[in-house]
């Protein structure tokens, strides 16, 4: 018999093939399309409990870990990587709730994390990897804050209804505050146009004045810093995950289109260019999984994962972008339509060279790791 | 109100071969799912269950110890226990020797107001076993159930929905009921209830646990004998439509009985 753990787990990924194959697969072309999920298509993603996959039973959550946490996305990026990254941008919120948060804001705030969407916002328009650069404040009057500035390029803007945002608590301190769409002073932005992930809302909010308590400061004051870089780790394991799904996805298309077609008298899975291709395209979505698995491995057993979820995201953004450009080769004439969903994986992996840290910024982390050995 | 939904696991590919020698069904070292029009009637228990504060739901399998794994799933949908029925005296059961065993259990569970089936098995297709259990049980039977509802304090009221007609049967409680996927949308089981759904009761019967006359158990208590699996050609039949008063159809019927000397 199985244990408990690893059968839930399993019934678990057996439930989010299923899902996915019925509900989010069918809506990927229509989202990168529509540039936006179909109506309802949220709702859904909440009543089936797929917000509360990673978040505490004590909090009203399923409580799986990050490994499995991991796979859920993996599995789901393999139909729709724009969903898969919507629940990324939620699930790497609620960690840092769960490791900065007291005990009473997360009391207070991690429940209605089961039906509403939470999201991480640093990037300003001075750039993304740039925090000292960030305009936003928080003040101090009396036992409050007052929080002012804009945040852009929020994945999850203009979804999420509860953010945590990096603002400067003094000239060179930075610290991490927990918002409310509903709170006096809050408003919605613009909403990003991109060219990937386009299922995936990214937009901007604004900070008018907005008072909060002390209490929904994250951690201390000072800490943002090192709440915004625990924010990229998780995410990158997660995006390793759908980077992974994306060139599943790839490999799937390109073998079943190689066992149809011919070329002249011979199918496609007897030319050695074929096989390079394909070998190159399994070989480097292997070793990513190896990577975001390695990473959540090492989080869920309490150690350091921090250059192995660079190495991830790092790794596997730039061989997804590859991968899909063989499967376009393989697919030819077929691979460069919009009427197939090759050049849509090919945009939404590029997106995550960018996303989360620019490459160049992961492996200056890499190396800079390597350096402290 | 006790409710039991029967389930069954099936290989979860379509490509299942025929053993050669015994010509069932070999189902060896394929990996196993809950048998999908059964989680149609999970679905009915748990509508039931959500309408009504009194609503109790057990499953109830007969397989191997993996066949726990659809129970699983079915305690995740929501179910609140789970029954499995395994023992190597069982095996090779046709629908007959299946039929006993589950109703022999279904006694021994006790009290089931009502007792579902999904309309039959996706591997072999028989849509037996229902029928089977209501036999046994001596209780009325109610096939292919396209919607039902309780429709007094002892009674279900359903439409039957067969390949040319609708019926709409009603039967006194308790009975048992085979329902087709038309009924209903199976909930996914959420990723919360897919944990909680290991704190909930899951109960192995061995056959020593079970009143059981052992002539009806497993292949010795299997009249069935499969000689050969074909795909039937399909017949064309004849199909006259009757008009006017019922009392008209009627006379139209006999005479057309008695012009084929059929009475």
């Amino acid at each position: 018999m199985p244990s408990p753990t690893s059968a839930a787990e399993k019934l678990l990924l057996q439930m989010v093939d299923d899902y996915t194959e019925r509900e989010i697969s069918p809506e990927d072309m229509p989202m990168d399309a529509a540039g936006d999920f179909p109506a309802g298509f949220i709702q859904k993603l909440t009543d089936t409990g797929f917000l509360g996959l990673m978040l505490p039973q004590e909090f009203g959550g399923a409580g799986f870990g990050p490994e499995v946490t991991a796979a859920a996305l993996n599995h789901i990026a393999r139909g729709n990587a724009s969903t898969a990254v919507t629940l990324e941008g939620h699930f790497k919120t609620i960690d840092q709730i769960l490791k900065f948060g007291t005990p009473a804001l997360q009391q207070e705030l991690l429940p209605s994390a089961n039906d509403r969407i939470f999201a991480f916002s640093m990037t300003e328009a001075s750039g993304g990897s740039n925090p000292m650069g960030i305009g936003s404040t928080a003040t101090r009057e009396g036992d409050h804050w007052v929080l002012n500035g804009d945040k852009i390029m929020i994945t999850n803007g203009g979804l999420a209804q509860v953010y945590c945002v990096l603002v400067k608590t003094a000239p060179h301190e930075l610290s991490v505050f927990v918002v409310d769409q509903d709170m006096p002073g809050f408003s919605f932005g613009k909403r990003e146009d991109f060219i990937g992930l386009r299922g995936t809302p990214v937009g901007e909010i604004v900070m008018d004045h907005i008072i909060v308590d002390n209490d929904h400061l994250l951690g201390k004051v000072g800490d943002g810093g090192r709440i915004g870089d625990s924010a990229h780790d998780d995410a990158r394991i997660l995006m390793g995950a759908v980077l992974t799904g994306i060139m599943e996805h790839d490999l799937k298309i390109a073998t079943d289109y190689a066992k149809e077609r011919k070329a002249g008298d011979q199918p496609l899975t007897a030319l050695q260019v074929t096989h390079r291709k394909v070998a190159d395209i399994a070989m480097r979505k292997e070793t990513t999984k190896l990577l975001f698995e390695k990473a959540a491995q090492l989080k869920a057993n309490g150690q350091p994962y921090s250059e192995e979820a660079a190495m991830a995201k790092a790794y596997g953004s730039r061989v997804a972008v590859a991968a899909g450009d063989d499967t376009l080769q393989i697919l030819a004439g077929y691979g460069y339509s919009r009427e197939y969903p090759v050049e849509h994986l090919i945009r939404d992996a590029r997106a995550m060279e960018i996303a989360e840290g620019t490459v160049e910024k992961m492996r200056s982390a890499i190396a800079t790791a390597e350096f402290n050995k | 109100m006790k409710i039991v939904v029967c389930i069954k696991q099936v290989p979860e590919t379509n490509d299942v071969t025929i053993d050669p020698v015994t010509h069932n069904l070999d189902r060896r070292g394929l990996a196993g799912v809950m048998n999908p029009f059964d989680k149609n009637a999970i679905e009915l228990a748990l509508n039931l269950k959500d309408s009504r504060d009194d609503v109790q739901v057990a499953l109830l399998t007969m397989g191997p110890d993996d066949y726990a794994e659809s129970l699983r799933e079915g305690l995740a949908m929501g179910a609140d226990e789970g029954y499995l029925l395994s023992d190597r005296a069982f095996a090779g059961a046709d629908t007959l020797a299946t039929g006993y065993v589950l109703a022999q259990a279904l006694k021994k569970i006790g009290d089931a107001d009502l007792i579902l089936f999904g309309r039959q098995a996706v591997d072999a297709d028989t849509g037996q076993v229902g029928p089977i259990v209501a036999e046994f049980l001596q209780q009325p039977q109610i096939t292919y159930a396209a919607s039902l509802r309780l429709s007094g304090d002892n009674e279900v009221t359903a439409e039957r929905l067969l390949e040319d007609t609708k019926q709409t049967l009603v039967a006194q409680l308790p009975a048992v009921i085979s329902v087709r996927s038309e009924l209903n949308t199976p909930r996914y089981p959420t990723p919360r209830n897919i944990q909680l759904s290991f704190a909930k009761p899951l109960t192995t019967w061995h056959h020593d646990d079970l009143d059981l006359d052992d002539t009806r158990l497993g292949q010795a208590g299997s009249p069935t004998i499969v000689t050969k699996v074909y795909a039937p050609e399909p017949v064309k039949r004849e199909l006259t439509k009757l008009a006017g008063t019922p009392a008209e159809a009627a006379s139209q019927l006999i005479t057309a009985l008695k012009g084929r000397q059929l009475i």
